[in-house]
């Protein structure tokens, strides 16, 4: 078997797990929603950014995933719910906070962009050497690889957008099962705020560059 | 009763340490056979991360177990 068709198969079993985790400590309610969400927003925002030309951002490899929908790979169904799930986990626990009770709410916040920048570190060096990505334009700033410097903003800004919103559409007293469609809907607010964010650095960096 | 009443088993607590740690391992020996490995940007920020959370859990169950 093809090596990176393995790893998209593992990532897919992996977020299952995640998926079991969230529903044995989060409840029902919440995994539905986040993960749905998440799987909405992986493929709406890839889908956009890979099409729209004039977003002048990047594709995916056609030589290196398998599996697509659109012109996103299958693997942006989990991968943003998967990374933002361990970011808030992790910082959870380390903080000792809790996001939907509100315990140290800002410093889950804080940490959670701090994790998904640490892991942009990892899965960006990894996804240069494929290359996974087809970057369309020359970064003022670069790191590992020749890849922009502002993947680590990037993935901390999705913390920013995806966790708040988490949190004001489960926190709407309605049924859980409009609380899902309103979050899975809230991807048309979440897209152009975060290609804003990503906006906001290319900007700031292009002076330097 | 609802699921989130009964405390999770460790297996299952821990899944997401099992997940990133998969991924962490998979990643940098990747980029070890492809002789791509760099230590500082693949290795070192995801686990400090690793480190703290394993840290504060065994804090977490040493004060448990004092308690």
């Amino acid at each position: 078997m093809d090596l990176f068709l393995a790893l998209e198969l593992i990532a897919l079993a992996l977020s299952g797990l995640l998926v079991w985790h969230s529903a044995s400590t989060r409840g029902a309610a919440f995994t539905c929603m986040f993960f749905l969400g998440g799987a909405f927003l992986g493929l709406a925002r890839e889908n956009v950014v890979a099409q729209v030309a004039a977003l002048n951002l990047y594709s995916y490899s056609p030589a290196a995933f398998h599996l697509w929908v659109g012109a996103a790979p299958l693997i942006l169904m989990v991968f943003w719910s998967y990374a933002i799930y361990l970011a808030l986990t992790f910082s959870e626990i380390i903080v000792g906070g809790n996001l939907i009770s509100g315990r140290r709410r800002v410093w889950v916040l804080l940490m959670s962009m701090l994790f998904m920048a640490a892991y942009a570190c990892l899965n960006e060096a990894f996804a240069s050497m494929y290359p996974m990505v087809l970057w369309k334009f020359k970064p003022a700033l670069t790191i590992w690889g020749g890849t922009p410097a502002m993947v680590l903003w990037g993935y901390a800004g999705m913390a920013l957008i995806f966790l708040p919103a988490t949190l004001l559409v489960f926190k709407l007293r309605i049924r859980i099962v409009y609380r899902v469609m309103i979050f899975c809907a809230s991807v048309i607010v979440m897209i152009p705020l975060h290609l804003l964010w990503i906006a906001i650095f290319r900007l700031a960096t292009s002076a330097i560059g | 009763m609802n699921s989130r009443d009964k405390r999770p088993n460790f297996f299952i607590r821990e899944i997401p340490l099992l997940v990133l740690l998969v991924f962490w391992v998979i990643y940098a020996g990747i980029e070890v056979i492809r002789g791509r490995f760099d230590i500082l940007t693949s290795v070192i920020p995801t686990g400090l991360f690793i480190i703290a959370y394993i840290i504060v859990r065994l804090v977490a169950k040493e004060q448990k177990g004092r308690d």
